[in-house]
Protein backbone atom coordinates (compact mmCIF):
# COMPACT_ATOMS: atom_id res chain seq x y z
CA UNK A 1 0.00 0.00 0.00
CA UNK A 2 2.84 2.32 0.92
CA UNK A 3 4.41 1.59 -2.44
CA UNK A 4 1.25 2.64 -4.30
CA UNK A 5 1.02 5.79 -2.18
CA UNK A 6 4.63 6.69 -2.99
CA UNK A 7 3.93 6.12 -6.68
CA UNK A 8 0.84 8.29 -6.45
CA UNK A 9 2.72 11.16 -4.80
CA UNK A 10 5.45 10.98 -7.42
CA UNK A 11 2.97 10.97 -10.29
CA UNK A 12 0.92 13.83 -8.89
CA UNK A 13 4.07 15.89 -8.40
CA UNK A 14 5.13 15.25 -11.99
CA UNK A 15 1.65 16.08 -13.23
CA UNK A 16 1.67 19.42 -11.42
CA UNK A 17 5.07 20.17 -12.97
CA UNK A 18 3.71 19.27 -16.41
CA UNK A 19 0.63 21.42 -15.97
CA UNK A 20 2.84 24.36 -15.01
CA UNK A 21 4.76 23.80 -18.24
CA UNK A 22 1.61 23.47 -20.33
CA UNK A 23 0.10 26.65 -18.94
CA UNK A 24 3.37 28.50 -19.49
CA UNK A 25 3.33 27.36 -23.12
CA UNK A 26 -0.29 28.43 -23.52
CA UNK A 27 0.25 31.82 -21.98
CA UNK A 28 3.33 32.29 -24.16
CA UNK A 29 1.22 31.51 -27.24
CA UNK A 30 -1.42 33.86 -25.88
CA UNK A 31 1.20 36.63 -25.85
CA UNK A 32 2.00 35.97 -29.53
CA UNK A 33 -1.55 36.57 -30.70
CA UNK A 34 -1.77 39.82 -32.61
CA UNK A 35 -4.35 42.25 -31.32
CA UNK A 36 -4.62 40.80 -27.82
CA UNK A 37 -5.54 43.36 -25.21
CA UNK A 38 -2.98 42.68 -22.54
CA UNK A 39 -3.41 44.45 -19.24
CA UNK A 40 -0.09 43.31 -17.87
CA UNK A 41 3.15 44.49 -19.37
CA UNK A 42 5.07 41.80 -17.54
CA UNK A 43 4.64 38.26 -18.87
CA UNK A 44 5.22 36.68 -15.46
CA UNK A 45 2.40 38.64 -13.82
CA UNK A 46 0.02 37.63 -16.56
CA UNK A 47 1.10 34.01 -16.23
CA UNK A 48 0.59 34.06 -12.47
CA UNK A 49 -2.89 35.50 -12.94
CA UNK A 50 -3.71 32.76 -15.48
CA UNK A 51 -2.42 30.15 -13.03
CA UNK A 52 -4.50 31.59 -10.24
CA UNK A 53 -7.63 31.49 -12.38
CA UNK A 54 -6.98 27.95 -13.59
CA UNK A 55 -5.97 26.34 -10.30
CA UNK A 56 -8.88 27.79 -8.33
CA UNK A 57 -11.24 26.54 -11.07
CA UNK A 58 -12.63 30.03 -11.27
CA UNK A 59 -12.22 30.73 -14.95
CA UNK A 60 -13.91 34.11 -15.10
CA UNK A 61 -15.89 35.65 -17.92
CA UNK A 62 -15.12 35.24 -21.60
CA UNK A 63 -14.48 38.65 -23.21
CA UNK A 64 -15.92 37.47 -26.53
CA UNK A 65 -19.23 35.84 -25.60
CA UNK A 66 -19.69 37.54 -22.22
CA UNK A 67 -20.65 34.24 -20.61
CA UNK A 68 -19.27 32.81 -17.41
CA UNK A 69 -16.80 30.17 -18.59
CA UNK A 70 -17.47 27.88 -15.61
CA UNK A 71 -21.13 27.53 -16.52
CA UNK A 72 -20.28 26.72 -20.14
CA UNK A 73 -17.33 24.40 -19.73
CA UNK A 74 -18.28 21.99 -16.94
CA UNK A 75 -21.52 20.58 -18.47
CA UNK A 76 -19.67 20.25 -21.76
CA UNK A 77 -16.83 18.42 -20.02
CA UNK A 78 -19.30 15.99 -18.47
CA UNK A 79 -20.82 15.19 -21.88
CA UNK A 80 -17.40 14.67 -23.47
CA UNK A 81 -16.39 12.40 -20.60
CA UNK A 82 -19.44 10.20 -21.21
CA UNK A 83 -18.68 10.13 -24.93
CA UNK A 84 -15.00 9.20 -24.61
CA UNK A 85 -15.61 6.64 -21.88
CA UNK A 86 -18.27 4.90 -23.94
CA UNK A 87 -16.10 5.05 -27.04
CA UNK A 88 -13.17 3.37 -25.29
CA UNK A 89 -15.52 0.68 -24.06
CA UNK A 90 -16.83 0.06 -27.60
CA UNK A 91 -13.28 -0.07 -29.03
CA UNK A 92 -12.20 -2.57 -26.39
CA UNK A 93 -15.29 -4.76 -26.88
CA UNK A 94 -14.64 -4.88 -30.62
CA UNK A 95 -10.88 -5.26 -30.63
CA UNK A 96 -10.18 -7.78 -27.84
CA UNK A 97 -11.93 -10.76 -29.51
CA UNK A 98 -10.30 -9.94 -32.86
CA UNK A 99 -6.90 -9.71 -31.17
CA UNK A 100 -7.39 -13.05 -29.41
CA UNK A 101 -8.53 -14.66 -32.65
CA UNK A 102 -5.53 -13.48 -34.60
CA UNK A 103 -3.10 -14.59 -31.89
CA UNK A 104 -4.17 -18.22 -32.23
CA UNK A 105 -2.39 -19.85 -35.09
CA UNK A 106 -5.24 -22.26 -35.83
CA UNK A 107 -7.68 -19.41 -36.47
CA UNK A 108 -5.50 -17.66 -39.04
CA UNK A 109 -8.07 -18.24 -41.78
CA UNK A 110 -10.86 -16.48 -39.91
CA UNK A 111 -8.68 -13.82 -38.37
CA UNK A 112 -7.49 -12.35 -41.67
CA UNK A 113 -10.89 -10.84 -42.64
CA UNK A 114 -11.44 -9.75 -39.04
CA UNK A 115 -8.10 -7.93 -38.97
CA UNK A 116 -8.88 -6.29 -42.30
CA UNK A 117 -12.22 -5.22 -40.84
CA UNK A 118 -10.38 -3.56 -37.96
CA UNK A 119 -8.14 -1.70 -40.41
CA UNK A 120 -11.08 -0.53 -42.54
CA UNK A 121 -13.02 0.59 -39.50
CA UNK A 122 -10.16 2.58 -38.08
CA UNK A 123 -9.20 4.34 -41.29
CA UNK A 124 -12.73 5.33 -42.32
CA UNK A 125 -12.98 9.11 -41.84
CA UNK A 126 -15.07 9.63 -38.73
CA UNK A 127 -17.04 12.53 -40.18
CA UNK A 128 -18.20 10.39 -43.10
CA UNK A 129 -19.06 7.47 -40.83
CA UNK A 130 -21.19 9.84 -38.75
CA UNK A 131 -23.18 11.04 -41.72
CA UNK A 132 -23.56 7.52 -43.05
CA UNK A 133 -24.98 6.38 -39.71
CA UNK A 134 -27.34 9.36 -39.49
CA UNK A 135 -28.50 8.71 -43.07
CA UNK A 136 -29.15 5.04 -42.49
CA UNK A 137 -30.88 5.48 -39.16
CA UNK A 138 -33.13 8.33 -40.23
CA UNK A 139 -34.06 6.76 -43.52
CA UNK A 140 -34.71 3.19 -42.56
CA UNK A 141 -35.79 3.37 -38.94
CA UNK A 142 -36.94 5.93 -36.45
CA UNK A 143 -36.23 3.86 -33.39
CA UNK A 144 -33.12 5.71 -32.26
CA UNK A 145 -33.39 9.49 -31.86
CA UNK A 146 -30.48 11.24 -33.56
CA UNK A 147 -30.07 14.04 -31.10
CA UNK A 148 -31.59 15.22 -27.88
CA UNK A 149 -30.41 18.05 -25.72
CA UNK A 150 -32.57 17.15 -22.76
CA UNK A 151 -33.33 13.90 -21.06
CA UNK A 152 -37.07 14.08 -20.45
CA UNK A 153 -37.86 10.40 -20.75
CA UNK A 154 -35.95 7.17 -20.82
CA UNK A 155 -36.06 6.84 -24.58
CA UNK A 156 -33.88 9.90 -25.02
CA UNK A 157 -31.04 7.94 -23.44
CA UNK A 158 -30.92 6.02 -26.72
CA UNK A 159 -29.57 9.18 -28.36
CA UNK A 160 -26.29 8.45 -26.61
CA UNK A 161 -25.83 5.24 -28.57
CA UNK A 162 -24.99 6.54 -32.04
CA UNK A 163 -22.28 9.11 -31.19
CA UNK A 164 -20.60 6.67 -28.81
CA UNK A 165 -20.71 3.91 -31.42
CA UNK A 166 -19.34 6.16 -34.15
CA UNK A 167 -16.50 7.48 -32.01
CA UNK A 168 -15.68 4.00 -30.74
CA UNK A 169 -15.45 2.61 -34.25
CA UNK A 170 -14.12 5.60 -36.07
CA UNK A 171 -11.10 6.75 -34.10
CA UNK A 172 -8.08 4.75 -35.16
CA UNK A 173 -7.65 2.86 -31.90
CA UNK A 174 -9.33 -0.37 -32.99
CA UNK A 175 -6.55 -1.48 -35.34
CA UNK A 176 -3.89 -0.45 -32.85
CA UNK A 177 -5.54 -2.38 -30.02
CA UNK A 178 -5.87 -5.43 -32.27
CA UNK A 179 -2.25 -5.28 -33.38
CA UNK A 180 -0.87 -4.88 -29.88
CA UNK A 181 -3.06 -7.56 -28.32
CA UNK A 182 -2.30 -10.08 -31.06
CA UNK A 183 1.46 -9.35 -30.93
CA UNK A 184 1.63 -9.54 -27.15
CA UNK A 185 -0.62 -12.55 -26.84
CA UNK A 186 1.27 -14.55 -29.46
CA UNK A 187 4.53 -13.65 -27.70
CA UNK A 188 3.23 -14.62 -24.28
CA UNK A 189 1.61 -17.81 -25.52
CA UNK A 190 4.97 -19.17 -26.64
CA UNK A 191 6.59 -18.47 -23.27
CA UNK A 192 7.64 -21.33 -21.01
CA UNK A 193 5.11 -20.95 -18.24
CA UNK A 194 2.20 -20.88 -20.68
CA UNK A 195 3.49 -23.92 -22.52
CA UNK A 196 3.87 -25.69 -19.17
CA UNK A 197 0.33 -24.84 -18.16
CA UNK A 198 -0.85 -26.09 -21.54
CA UNK A 199 0.94 -29.36 -20.85
CA UNK A 200 -0.87 -29.59 -17.53
CA UNK A 201 -4.12 -29.35 -19.47
CA UNK A 202 -5.09 -25.84 -18.36
CA UNK A 203 -6.56 -23.22 -20.62
CA UNK A 204 -3.85 -21.31 -22.49
CA UNK A 205 -5.92 -18.17 -22.72
CA UNK A 206 -6.58 -18.11 -18.99
CA UNK A 207 -2.95 -18.44 -18.04
CA UNK A 208 -1.79 -15.76 -20.44
CA UNK A 209 -4.62 -13.31 -19.91
CA UNK A 210 -2.84 -11.01 -17.46
CA UNK A 211 0.42 -10.59 -19.28
CA UNK A 212 -0.93 -11.01 -22.78
CA UNK A 213 -4.10 -8.92 -22.72
CA UNK A 214 -4.54 -6.95 -19.54
CA UNK A 215 -1.16 -5.20 -19.31
CA UNK A 216 -0.93 -4.07 -22.96
CA UNK A 217 -4.58 -3.03 -22.93
CA UNK A 218 -4.26 -0.92 -19.78
CA UNK A 219 -1.06 0.61 -21.09
CA UNK A 220 -2.49 1.53 -24.48
CA UNK A 221 -6.02 2.60 -23.47
CA UNK A 222 -4.95 5.52 -21.36
CA UNK A 223 -2.45 6.75 -23.91
CA UNK A 224 -5.27 6.95 -26.48
CA UNK A 225 -7.22 9.59 -24.54
CA UNK A 226 -5.70 12.61 -26.38
CA UNK A 227 -6.60 11.08 -29.74
CA UNK A 228 -10.11 10.34 -28.53
CA UNK A 229 -10.58 13.97 -27.54
CA UNK A 230 -9.49 14.95 -31.06
CA UNK A 231 -11.98 12.53 -32.58
CA UNK A 232 -14.65 13.78 -30.17
CA UNK A 233 -14.37 17.27 -31.69
CA UNK A 234 -15.53 15.96 -35.07
CA UNK A 235 -18.14 13.55 -33.74
CA UNK A 236 -19.64 16.28 -31.56
CA UNK A 237 -19.75 18.58 -34.57
CA UNK A 238 -21.49 15.97 -36.71
CA UNK A 239 -24.01 14.89 -34.05
CA UNK A 240 -24.45 18.34 -32.52
CA UNK A 241 -23.43 16.86 -29.18
CA UNK A 242 -23.18 19.57 -26.52
CA UNK A 243 -19.65 18.65 -25.47
CA UNK A 244 -16.22 20.13 -25.06
CA UNK A 245 -15.18 19.45 -28.64
CA UNK A 246 -18.07 21.36 -30.15
CA UNK A 247 -17.42 24.15 -27.67
CA UNK A 248 -13.76 24.21 -28.72
CA UNK A 249 -14.74 24.38 -32.38
CA UNK A 250 -17.22 27.19 -31.77
CA UNK A 251 -14.62 29.11 -29.77
CA UNK A 252 -12.20 28.66 -32.65
CA UNK A 253 -14.70 30.23 -35.04
CA UNK A 254 -15.39 33.04 -32.54
CA UNK A 255 -11.67 33.56 -31.80
CA UNK A 256 -12.47 32.97 -28.16
CA UNK A 257 -9.02 32.14 -26.83
CA UNK A 258 -9.79 32.20 -23.05
CA UNK A 259 -12.36 29.42 -23.44
CA UNK A 260 -9.92 27.42 -25.58
CA UNK A 261 -7.21 27.76 -22.94
CA UNK A 262 -9.60 26.49 -20.27
CA UNK A 263 -10.57 23.58 -22.51
CA UNK A 264 -6.90 22.76 -23.10
CA UNK A 265 -6.27 22.89 -19.34
CA UNK A 266 -9.18 20.57 -18.58
CA UNK A 267 -8.16 18.11 -21.29
CA UNK A 268 -4.59 18.05 -19.98
CA UNK A 269 -6.02 17.25 -16.56
CA UNK A 270 -8.08 14.50 -18.18
CA UNK A 271 -5.07 13.06 -20.01
CA UNK A 272 -2.72 13.18 -17.02
CA UNK A 273 -5.43 11.83 -14.72
CA UNK A 274 -5.70 8.88 -17.07
CA UNK A 275 -1.93 8.35 -16.85
CA UNK A 276 -2.04 8.34 -13.04
CA UNK A 277 -4.91 5.84 -13.04
CA UNK A 278 -2.95 3.70 -15.49
CA UNK A 279 0.11 3.62 -13.25
CA UNK A 280 -1.96 2.74 -10.20
CA UNK A 281 -3.71 -0.09 -12.05
CA UNK A 282 -0.38 -1.41 -13.31
CA UNK A 283 0.95 -1.13 -9.76
CA UNK A 284 -1.81 -3.45 -8.60
CA UNK A 285 -1.44 -5.92 -11.47
CA UNK A 286 2.35 -6.20 -11.47
CA UNK A 287 3.66 -5.01 -8.10
CA UNK A 288 7.17 -6.32 -8.75
CA UNK A 289 7.72 -4.04 -11.75
CA UNK A 290 6.81 -0.76 -10.11
CA UNK B 1 7.54 7.60 -16.65
CA UNK B 2 6.27 6.05 -19.81
CA UNK B 3 6.28 2.29 -19.94
CA UNK B 4 6.16 0.35 -23.13
CA UNK B 5 5.89 -3.21 -21.98
CA UNK B 6 5.36 -4.64 -25.39
CA UNK B 7 8.52 -3.03 -26.75
CA UNK B 8 11.00 -4.66 -24.46
CA UNK B 9 11.14 -8.20 -25.72
CA UNK B 10 10.78 -7.32 -29.34
CA UNK B 11 13.88 -5.19 -29.42
CA UNK B 12 16.08 -7.53 -27.42
CA UNK B 13 16.14 -10.15 -30.16
CA UNK B 14 18.45 -7.98 -32.20
CA UNK B 15 20.98 -10.68 -32.93
CA UNK B 16 18.53 -12.74 -34.91
CA UNK B 17 19.48 -12.10 -38.52
CA UNK B 18 17.44 -13.43 -41.40
CA UNK B 19 17.35 -11.80 -44.85
CA UNK B 20 14.43 -9.43 -45.32
CA UNK B 21 12.71 -11.32 -48.11
CA UNK B 22 12.64 -14.53 -46.08
CA UNK B 23 11.16 -12.84 -43.06
CA UNK B 24 7.97 -11.69 -44.79
CA UNK B 25 4.86 -13.78 -44.51
CA UNK B 26 2.21 -13.69 -47.21
CA UNK B 27 0.22 -11.33 -45.05
CA UNK B 28 3.06 -8.81 -44.83
CA UNK B 29 3.65 -9.01 -48.58
CA UNK B 30 -0.01 -8.24 -49.28
CA UNK B 31 -0.02 -5.34 -46.79
CA UNK B 32 3.17 -3.82 -48.13
CA UNK B 33 2.06 -4.32 -51.72
CA UNK B 34 -1.23 -2.54 -51.07
CA UNK B 35 0.61 0.25 -49.25
CA UNK B 36 3.06 0.72 -52.11
CA UNK B 37 0.12 0.84 -54.54
CA UNK B 38 -1.37 3.68 -52.48
CA UNK B 39 1.94 5.53 -52.34
CA UNK B 40 2.32 5.13 -56.11
CA UNK B 41 -1.04 6.60 -56.97
CA UNK B 42 -0.51 9.45 -54.51
CA UNK B 43 2.77 10.37 -56.22
CA UNK B 44 1.24 10.05 -59.70
CA UNK B 45 -1.76 12.18 -58.73
CA UNK B 46 0.54 14.79 -57.24
CA UNK B 47 2.74 14.90 -60.36
CA UNK B 48 -0.31 15.21 -62.63
CA UNK B 49 -1.69 17.92 -60.42
CA UNK B 50 1.40 20.14 -60.34
CA UNK B 51 1.97 19.82 -64.09
CA UNK B 52 -1.74 20.44 -64.84
CA UNK B 53 -1.83 17.84 -67.59
CA UNK B 54 -4.14 14.93 -68.52
CA UNK B 55 -7.11 16.11 -66.43
CA UNK B 56 -10.07 18.40 -66.92
CA UNK B 57 -9.95 21.79 -65.27
CA UNK B 58 -10.93 21.12 -61.62
CA UNK B 59 -12.22 24.66 -61.14
CA UNK B 60 -14.38 24.90 -64.27
CA UNK B 61 -18.03 25.48 -63.39
CA UNK B 62 -20.52 23.85 -65.77
CA UNK B 63 -24.09 24.54 -64.66
CA UNK B 64 -25.63 22.42 -67.42
CA UNK B 65 -23.96 19.26 -66.17
CA UNK B 66 -24.62 19.42 -62.44
CA UNK B 67 -24.96 16.20 -60.39
CA UNK B 68 -23.98 13.91 -63.26
CA UNK B 69 -23.66 10.35 -61.96
CA UNK B 70 -20.44 8.50 -62.80
CA UNK B 71 -20.14 7.97 -66.55
CA UNK B 72 -17.44 7.52 -69.18
CA UNK B 73 -16.96 11.22 -69.71
CA UNK B 74 -16.81 11.99 -65.98
CA UNK B 75 -15.40 8.90 -64.29
CA UNK B 76 -16.64 9.87 -60.82
CA UNK B 77 -19.45 12.18 -61.94
CA UNK B 78 -19.76 15.91 -61.36
CA UNK B 79 -20.55 17.90 -58.23
CA UNK B 80 -23.11 20.61 -57.42
CA UNK B 81 -21.40 23.14 -59.70
CA UNK B 82 -20.75 20.71 -62.52
CA UNK B 83 -17.07 20.36 -61.72
CA UNK B 84 -15.41 17.06 -62.56
CA UNK B 85 -14.94 15.09 -59.35
CA UNK B 86 -12.05 12.97 -60.59
CA UNK B 87 -9.92 15.97 -61.48
CA UNK B 88 -10.80 17.57 -58.14
CA UNK B 89 -9.61 14.44 -56.37
CA UNK B 90 -6.36 14.52 -58.32
CA UNK B 91 -5.95 18.21 -57.51
CA UNK B 92 -6.86 17.54 -53.88
CA UNK B 93 -3.59 15.66 -53.29
CA UNK B 94 -1.82 19.01 -53.43
CA UNK B 95 -3.55 20.02 -50.21
CA UNK B 96 -1.75 17.42 -48.09
CA UNK B 97 1.22 16.11 -50.08
CA UNK B 98 3.92 18.72 -49.46
CA UNK B 99 2.52 19.81 -46.05
CA UNK B 100 2.48 16.16 -44.97
CA UNK B 101 6.09 15.72 -46.05
CA UNK B 102 6.99 18.84 -44.07
CA UNK B 103 5.34 17.39 -40.98
CA UNK B 104 7.14 14.06 -41.43
CA UNK B 105 10.47 15.82 -41.93
CA UNK B 106 10.06 17.79 -38.72
CA UNK B 107 8.85 14.89 -36.59
CA UNK B 108 11.54 12.45 -37.76
CA UNK B 109 14.44 14.91 -37.63
CA UNK B 110 13.74 16.29 -34.18
CA UNK B 111 12.43 12.97 -32.89
CA UNK B 112 15.70 11.32 -33.92
CA UNK B 113 17.75 14.13 -32.40
CA UNK B 114 15.99 14.12 -29.03
CA UNK B 115 15.67 10.33 -28.96
CA UNK B 116 19.37 9.72 -29.57
CA UNK B 117 20.48 12.42 -27.14
CA UNK B 118 18.20 11.19 -24.36
CA UNK B 119 18.96 7.54 -24.99
CA UNK B 120 22.71 7.79 -25.37
CA UNK B 121 23.67 10.40 -22.79
CA UNK B 122 23.01 10.66 -19.09
CA UNK B 123 19.70 10.19 -17.35
CA UNK B 124 19.44 13.83 -16.24
CA UNK B 125 19.49 15.13 -19.81
CA UNK B 126 16.99 12.49 -20.81
CA UNK B 127 14.54 13.41 -18.06
CA UNK B 128 14.81 17.13 -18.90
CA UNK B 129 14.17 16.47 -22.59
CA UNK B 130 11.28 14.16 -21.83
CA UNK B 131 9.74 16.72 -19.51
CA UNK B 132 9.43 19.12 -22.45
CA UNK B 133 8.26 16.39 -24.78
CA UNK B 134 5.62 15.31 -22.26
CA UNK B 135 4.34 18.88 -22.16
CA UNK B 136 3.65 18.71 -25.88
CA UNK B 137 2.33 15.18 -25.58
CA UNK B 138 -0.23 15.86 -22.88
CA UNK B 139 -2.13 18.57 -24.77
CA UNK B 140 -4.49 16.79 -27.16
CA UNK B 141 -3.15 17.47 -30.64
CA UNK B 142 -6.41 18.65 -32.14
CA UNK B 143 -6.98 21.22 -29.39
CA UNK B 144 -3.42 22.55 -29.77
CA UNK B 145 -4.06 22.93 -33.50
CA UNK B 146 -7.30 24.81 -32.82
CA UNK B 147 -5.40 27.19 -30.51
CA UNK B 148 -2.76 27.70 -33.21
CA UNK B 149 -5.50 28.44 -35.73
CA UNK B 150 -7.03 31.05 -33.45
CA UNK B 151 -3.69 32.73 -32.79
CA UNK B 152 -1.97 32.73 -36.17
CA UNK B 153 -4.83 32.22 -38.67
CA UNK B 154 -2.35 30.02 -40.50
CA UNK B 155 -2.00 28.32 -43.86
CA UNK B 156 -2.00 24.53 -44.10
CA UNK B 157 1.82 24.51 -44.02
CA UNK B 158 2.00 26.12 -40.58
CA UNK B 159 -0.69 23.75 -39.30
CA UNK B 160 1.33 20.79 -40.58
CA UNK B 161 4.44 22.21 -38.94
CA UNK B 162 2.61 22.00 -35.63
CA UNK B 163 1.36 18.50 -36.49
CA UNK B 164 5.01 17.57 -36.98
CA UNK B 165 5.96 19.14 -33.67
CA UNK B 166 3.22 17.22 -31.86
CA UNK B 167 4.46 13.90 -33.26
CA UNK B 168 8.03 14.46 -32.00
CA UNK B 169 7.38 12.84 -28.56
CA UNK B 170 6.17 9.58 -30.06
CA UNK B 171 9.10 9.28 -32.50
CA UNK B 172 11.67 10.11 -29.88
CA UNK B 173 10.27 7.68 -27.32
CA UNK B 174 10.53 4.90 -29.93
CA UNK B 175 14.09 5.93 -30.81
CA UNK B 176 15.02 6.22 -27.14
CA UNK B 177 13.86 2.72 -26.30
CA UNK B 178 15.76 1.45 -29.34
CA UNK B 179 18.96 3.25 -28.34
CA UNK B 180 18.57 2.07 -24.74
CA UNK B 181 18.68 -1.56 -25.81
CA UNK B 182 21.38 -0.97 -28.44
CA UNK B 183 23.69 0.73 -25.95
CA UNK B 184 24.03 -2.45 -23.93
CA UNK B 185 24.75 -4.67 -26.95
CA UNK B 186 28.15 -6.22 -27.49
CA UNK B 187 28.86 -4.80 -30.93
CA UNK B 188 28.71 -1.24 -29.62
CA UNK B 189 31.12 -2.25 -26.88
CA UNK B 190 33.35 -3.81 -29.54
CA UNK B 191 33.22 -0.62 -31.60
CA UNK B 192 34.33 1.34 -28.58
CA UNK B 193 37.11 -1.13 -27.85
CA UNK B 194 38.30 -0.85 -31.45
CA UNK B 195 38.67 2.88 -30.90
CA UNK B 196 35.88 4.23 -33.08
CA UNK B 197 34.91 7.79 -32.28
CA UNK B 198 31.63 8.44 -30.47
CA UNK B 199 30.42 10.32 -33.53
CA UNK B 200 30.82 7.43 -35.90
CA UNK B 201 29.28 5.01 -33.41
CA UNK B 202 26.22 7.23 -33.08
CA UNK B 203 25.84 8.17 -36.73
CA UNK B 204 26.75 4.91 -38.38
CA UNK B 205 25.89 2.12 -36.00
CA UNK B 206 23.05 3.57 -34.00
CA UNK B 207 21.29 5.91 -36.39
CA UNK B 208 21.97 4.54 -39.85
CA UNK B 209 22.12 0.81 -39.33
CA UNK B 210 19.71 0.34 -36.47
CA UNK B 211 17.22 3.20 -36.38
CA UNK B 212 16.38 3.76 -40.01
CA UNK B 213 13.64 1.11 -39.98
CA UNK B 214 11.92 2.85 -37.06
CA UNK B 215 12.12 6.16 -38.92
CA UNK B 216 10.65 4.73 -42.13
CA UNK B 217 7.75 3.20 -40.21
CA UNK B 218 7.09 6.40 -38.27
CA UNK B 219 7.23 8.42 -41.50
CA UNK B 220 4.63 6.19 -43.15
CA UNK B 221 2.28 6.34 -40.19
CA UNK B 222 2.95 10.09 -39.85
CA UNK B 223 1.81 10.68 -43.42
CA UNK B 224 -1.43 8.84 -42.64
CA UNK B 225 -1.97 11.02 -39.58
CA UNK B 226 -1.21 14.18 -41.57
CA UNK B 227 -3.79 13.26 -44.21
CA UNK B 228 -6.34 12.49 -41.51
CA UNK B 229 -5.77 15.86 -39.84
CA UNK B 230 -5.80 17.84 -43.09
CA UNK B 231 -9.04 16.23 -44.25
CA UNK B 232 -10.66 16.67 -40.83
CA UNK B 233 -9.73 20.35 -40.65
CA UNK B 234 -10.86 20.99 -44.23
CA UNK B 235 -14.07 19.17 -43.43
CA UNK B 236 -14.67 21.47 -40.46
CA UNK B 237 -14.00 24.44 -42.75
CA UNK B 238 -10.85 25.68 -41.01
CA UNK B 239 -8.26 24.03 -43.23
CA UNK B 240 -8.16 24.36 -47.01
CA UNK B 241 -10.99 26.64 -48.14
CA UNK B 242 -13.64 25.74 -50.67
CA UNK B 243 -12.77 26.75 -54.25
CA UNK B 244 -9.43 25.01 -53.78
CA UNK B 245 -10.19 21.30 -53.70
CA UNK B 246 -9.26 19.09 -50.78
CA UNK B 247 -10.68 15.64 -50.03
CA UNK B 248 -12.02 16.91 -46.72
CA UNK B 249 -13.97 19.86 -48.07
CA UNK B 250 -15.26 17.75 -50.95
CA UNK B 251 -16.87 15.43 -48.39
CA UNK B 252 -18.18 18.45 -46.49
CA UNK B 253 -19.73 20.02 -49.60
CA UNK B 254 -21.16 16.75 -50.83
CA UNK B 255 -22.80 15.79 -47.55
CA UNK B 256 -25.61 18.33 -48.09
CA UNK B 257 -26.77 16.29 -51.08
CA UNK B 258 -26.37 12.96 -49.31
CA UNK B 259 -29.98 12.99 -48.16
CA UNK B 260 -31.20 13.63 -51.71
CA UNK B 261 -29.75 10.31 -52.80
CA UNK B 262 -26.80 11.86 -54.64
CA UNK B 263 -24.34 9.89 -52.60
CA UNK B 264 -21.33 9.86 -54.94
CA UNK B 265 -20.54 13.50 -54.20
CA UNK B 266 -19.19 12.73 -50.75
CA UNK B 267 -18.73 8.96 -50.90
CA UNK B 268 -16.00 9.02 -53.54
CA UNK B 269 -13.64 11.43 -51.73
CA UNK B 270 -14.39 9.60 -48.47
CA UNK B 271 -13.46 6.29 -50.13
CA UNK B 272 -10.22 7.85 -51.32
CA UNK B 273 -9.42 9.00 -47.78
CA UNK B 274 -10.28 5.53 -46.47
CA UNK B 275 -8.16 3.64 -48.99
CA UNK B 276 -5.20 5.99 -48.71
CA UNK B 277 -5.05 5.99 -44.93
CA UNK B 278 -5.62 2.25 -44.77
CA UNK B 279 -2.81 1.69 -47.28
CA UNK B 280 -0.39 3.81 -45.30
CA UNK B 281 -1.30 2.09 -42.01
CA UNK B 282 -0.93 -1.34 -43.62
CA UNK B 283 2.41 -0.33 -45.10
CA UNK B 284 3.63 0.86 -41.71
CA UNK B 285 2.47 -2.26 -39.90
CA UNK B 286 3.83 -4.59 -42.59
CA UNK B 287 7.23 -2.92 -42.46
CA UNK B 288 7.05 -3.06 -38.68
CA UNK B 289 6.54 -6.80 -38.63
CA UNK B 290 9.33 -7.34 -41.16
CA UNK B 291 11.90 -5.14 -39.48
CA UNK B 292 11.15 -6.24 -35.93
CA UNK B 293 12.99 -9.57 -36.37
CA UNK B 294 10.46 -11.63 -34.47
CA UNK B 295 11.56 -15.18 -33.82
CA UNK B 296 8.18 -16.81 -33.42
CA UNK B 297 5.43 -16.13 -35.85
Amino acid sequence: MLRILRLLVKEVFYTVLLILGVTALLSFLFRLMPGTISFEKNWLNEYLKLLQRLFTFNFGVSPVSGLNINQVVFPAFKNTFILTFGAILISVIISVPIGIFSAYRSFRGISWPLTMFSYIVSSIPVFFLGYLVIYLFTRYSNFIPIYSATLENKRQLLAYILPILVLGLGNDSVSEFVRIISDELSRVMSMDYVVASKARGESVIRSSIVEGILIPLVTIIFSRIPFLIGGAIIVEYVFNWPGMGRLAFQSTLNRDLPVLVVIAFLSVLFVRGGMIIKDIILGFIIPQEM
Amino acid sequence: MKRFYFEKEKLSSEEFYVPLHKRASLRDVVSIGFGLFVVTYLVIFFLISITNSFIKDPMKVDIQHMFMPPSIEHIFGTDFLGRDIFSRIVKGTEAFFLPGILSIAISTTFGLLFGVISGYYSKTISSIIFYFLNIIDSIPRFILILIVIVIFNPSIYLIMLFVGVTSIPKVSSYIKSKVDTLKKQRFIEACRALGLSERSIIFKHIIWISSRSVLIIRATLGMGEAILIETSLSYLGIGVQEPIPSWGNMVAMGKDFFFQGKIWLSTIPALFILITIMGLYLLGDGLNSIFNERVSR
